[in-house]
């Protein structure tokens, strides 16, 4: 019970500190002695969730299973590397005049409360609760990406603040929805929407409601994971927040926002057959693939280019759970973490490039290799990661999600979705149509990361441009990640297996 | 069925269908204030549908959700919106990204359109709140359509809080209201937004000199 105590309440306690707290350096040890208490609590929860299955508590209102406690793994590991990173990011910030000294408590605040609702919307047990602590993200990040205050950042604030308010109150109907089915089976119980009582009665729960509810939860939360079309907040927001909330929304709170969406996959795939929850991933999934390897061929902004590049892995992830099976649910969890790796690396990068060069353009900076050696190396591990190559660990996944793909044979060609509307999927678009498709739109991204990112990494520097670099505290966490890309590229530790193997069969249940 | 429930039932829809229509008054309003307005008047028939429903039916918590209702949505956030109104240097929204006959011509349809997908899930609903189910639907609908419509922010936030009421009447509807832990995270939310979004429209106001958010142009493809 205790592990789950601590990562509930560290970030509350850590938030209310660092509002009274003036010196930088205290905020920073803070925040840093949180993170690593929170990763303590986790590995405790995790062998807990391995020994016995699952962990209820708090009078059911938390419960952790294999699949929220890999997704925890996922937040406590960015969040510890972020506090490293913005120990030396935020200090130097402070020190150019971009933020006075008075307004890093309050960073520190909305970072916190931005963890707690996301540590708290992935053990949430009632589905009503996570959607609270979902709308409750959206709330402390609005702030934290205007954080700089210029014009661009307000208004990508603002824009973040409305979409996702919009998008999260047509899930809200969705959980009311789901509430109205299962009230009727649970009777008027404040339990009818646990996760726990759920899944036992799924089956038993009306189908039409459910298809109706599906399809508002993942419009609803589509909007937060940014999937197409509802993506138009993203890249705007991950450009202008600071970096590090950059790598936390993509990274983590994507990872969270799918987490939320495979919750309800998994019960209402008990009362439909899973082809209905199934397609439809597979049609956003494939949608926001496509457009977004398209987009990436347009960005000069190298931070906007990692964002479309985010939705793109998004989709990627996605189309293995649209494909289901063991297979492409196991490659969709793995590229989860794999995503969130590569992409809290790469925009870890971008915050040194963008320090060191004053531009996000991409043809503003050149020659990185000269003059920022380690953050250049970094770069390229983040490039070749996000394109998958092997052997970092997104080749692996993706490698599993295409060959789920291959293997899948569609039962029907058409998706009813409610009475009227229907989503044709001809016969000739089979399995090898889909994997043409995704190889080729794969070879795209491929040219397009390349040729960008490789184009800023050679060369030589602008003039005015410091040449060199020296380690910081902000350095370890690039160490570690690259590490963690190639070691999870070559093997997967036995007990993050096990624990992937056993989230598969929260979300695969037949 | 008795007399007693048929009339409940009857002053239910009256109640929903009041609802429906203030959010119709908010789509055809051009001045800032009066929105804010019919938006305090709509939060007041949604409490007094809700406090309906826990009378009819002995549910004791939807009163509390009720009483949170009038706190919150009809004196609360129409103050903190009528205060954000006062300190901008305009009243009354001119130009739209829809007109307003065309808009309200459109939210007739949403209302057909949100019966027409409840259709089937309708039979199922208690039997003194069925219809309003699809009123509920229709309310989140075109609180959607007024964000989009609507180019000040003030309004659009006012869209939002619609979409929000429309939620509760769903939620009140269809399943007697949420467990009270959920309800009162969802007051606690849409409470924060509403701060949130006043002090966005001070920060806009300060750096565009306008809360007119298509102004807010500087990032495109």
């Amino acid at each position: 019970m205790w592990p789950v105590i601590v990562l509930l309440a560290g970030p509350v306690l850590a938030g209310l500190l660092s509002l009274v707290i003036r010196r930088a350096r205290v905020l920073h040890a803070v925040n840093f002695t949180t993170m690593l208490a929170l990763g303590v609590a986790e590995a405790v929860l995790t062998r807990q969730v391995l020994a016995d299955g699952s962990v209820t508590t708090l009078g059911a209102l938390v419960y952790a299973d294999a699949l929220s406690d890999f997704i925890l793994i996922i937040i406590t590991a960015i969040g510890l590397s972020c506090s490293l990173y913005m120990w030396s990011y935020m200090d130097e910030q402070v020190a150019r005049g971009v933020i006075a000294p008075k307004h890093l408590g309050a960073f520190f605040f909305l970072f916190h409360m931005f963890l707690f609702a996301m540590v708290a919307a992935t053990m949430a047990n009632s589905l009503g609760v996570q959607w609270v602590a979902v709308e409750g993200t959206t709330l402390a990040t609005t702030f934290l990406i205007a954080f700089f205050r210029r014009r661009e950042s307000l208004e990508a604030g603002w824009k973040y603040l409305i979409l996702c308010s919009v998008g999260i109150a047509l899930a809200l109907f969705g959980v009311v929805l789901t509430y109205y089915s299962s009230v009727r089976v649970l009777g008027d119980a404040s339990s009818a929407l646990n996760v726990t009582e759920l899944i036992g009665v799924a089956d038993r729960l009306d189908p039409n409601v459910l298809k109706l509810a599906f399809l508002f939860i993942l419009v609803g939360y589509g909007t937060k994971v940014g999937l197409v079309p509802m993506h138009t907040w993203l890249p705007d927001a991950y450009t202008e927040a600071p970096a590090p909330i950059a790598a936390m929304l993509a990274g983590v709170l994507e990872t969270v926002a799918v987490y939320t969406l495979l919750r309800s996959k998994a019960i209402v795939d008990q009362a439909l057959p899973s082809e209905f929850t199934g397609n439809l991933l597979l049609l956003f999934g494939f949608v926001s693939f496509v457009v977004a390897s398209l987009f990436i061929l347009l960005q000069h902004n190298y931070k906007r280019l990692f964002a479309y590049s985010s939705i793109e892995h998004m989709g990627l992830a996605m189309i293995g759970f649209g494909v289901g099976g063991l297979v492409g649910t196991f490659g969709g969890l793995f590229h989860l973490l794999n995503h969130a790796l590569a992409k809290a690396l790469a925009f870890f990068v971008a915050g040194n490039i963008h320090r060191r060069h004053d531009t996000l353009e991409i043809d503003g900076v050149r020659g990185l290799a000269t003059s920022q050696p380690v953050t250049a190396v970094a770069t390229l591990v983040a490039a070749f990661a996000l394109v998958g190559l092997p052997p970092f660990s997104p080749f692996v996944s993706e490698l599993l999600v295409v060959s789920a793909l291959s293997a899948k044979t569609f039962a029907s060609d058409t998706v009813h979705v409610g009475r009227f509307v229907a989503v044709t999927i001809s016969d000739e678009v089979r399995s090898v149509g889909l994997v043409a498709v995704f190889l080729l739109f794969g070879v795209v991204l491929f040219g397009g990361m390349m040729a960008k990112l490789g184009s800023m990494v050679w060369g030589a520097p602008r003039e005015g441009v410091a040449r060199g670099e020296s380690w910081t505290v902000g350095h370890v966490p690039l160490l570690v990640m690259m590490a963690a890309l190639i070691g999870l590229g070559v093997a997967l530790p036995e007990p993050l297996r096990t624990l992937l193997a056993r989230a598969v069969t929260v979300i695969v249940q037949r | 069925m008795s007399e007693f429930t048929h009339l409940g039932s009857q002053l239910v829809n009256l109640c929903s269908v009041l609802l429906l229509l203030s959010s119709f008054a908010i789509v055809a309003q051009r001045r800032l204030s009066a929105c804010v307005d019919l938006f305090a008047l709509q939060s007041f028939f949604l409490a007094t549908t809700a406090a309906l429903v826990a009378f009819l039916t002995g549910h004791r918590h939807i009163y509390l959700a009720a009483a949170l209702t009038v706190v919150i949505k009809v004196i609360v956030l129409p103050r903190i919106l009528r205060k954000v109104i006062e300190r901008l240097n305009v009243s009354r929204e001119l130009v739209m990204n829809i007109n307003i006959p065309a808009g309200l011509l459109i939210c007739g349809g949403l209302v057909v359109v949100a019966f027409f997908i409840t259709q089937p899930i309708i039979p199922l609903g208690y039997l003194l709140t069925r219809d309003s189910l699809a009123i509920a639907l229709a309310i989140i609908l075109i609180g959607f359509f007024t964000m989009i419509a609507r180019k000040k922010a003030v309004t659009q936030m006012v869209g939002f809080l619609v979409m929000e009421n429309g939620v509760f009447l769903g939620t009140t509807a269809a399943a007697y209201g949420m467990p009270l832990i959920v309800e009162l995270g969802v007051f606690f939310d849409v409470l924060v937004a509403g701060l949130i979004a006043g002090i966005y429209t001070h920060r806009l106001q300060d750096a565009f000199d306008s809360v007119d958010t298509s102004e807010l142009t500087a990032l495109k493809e």
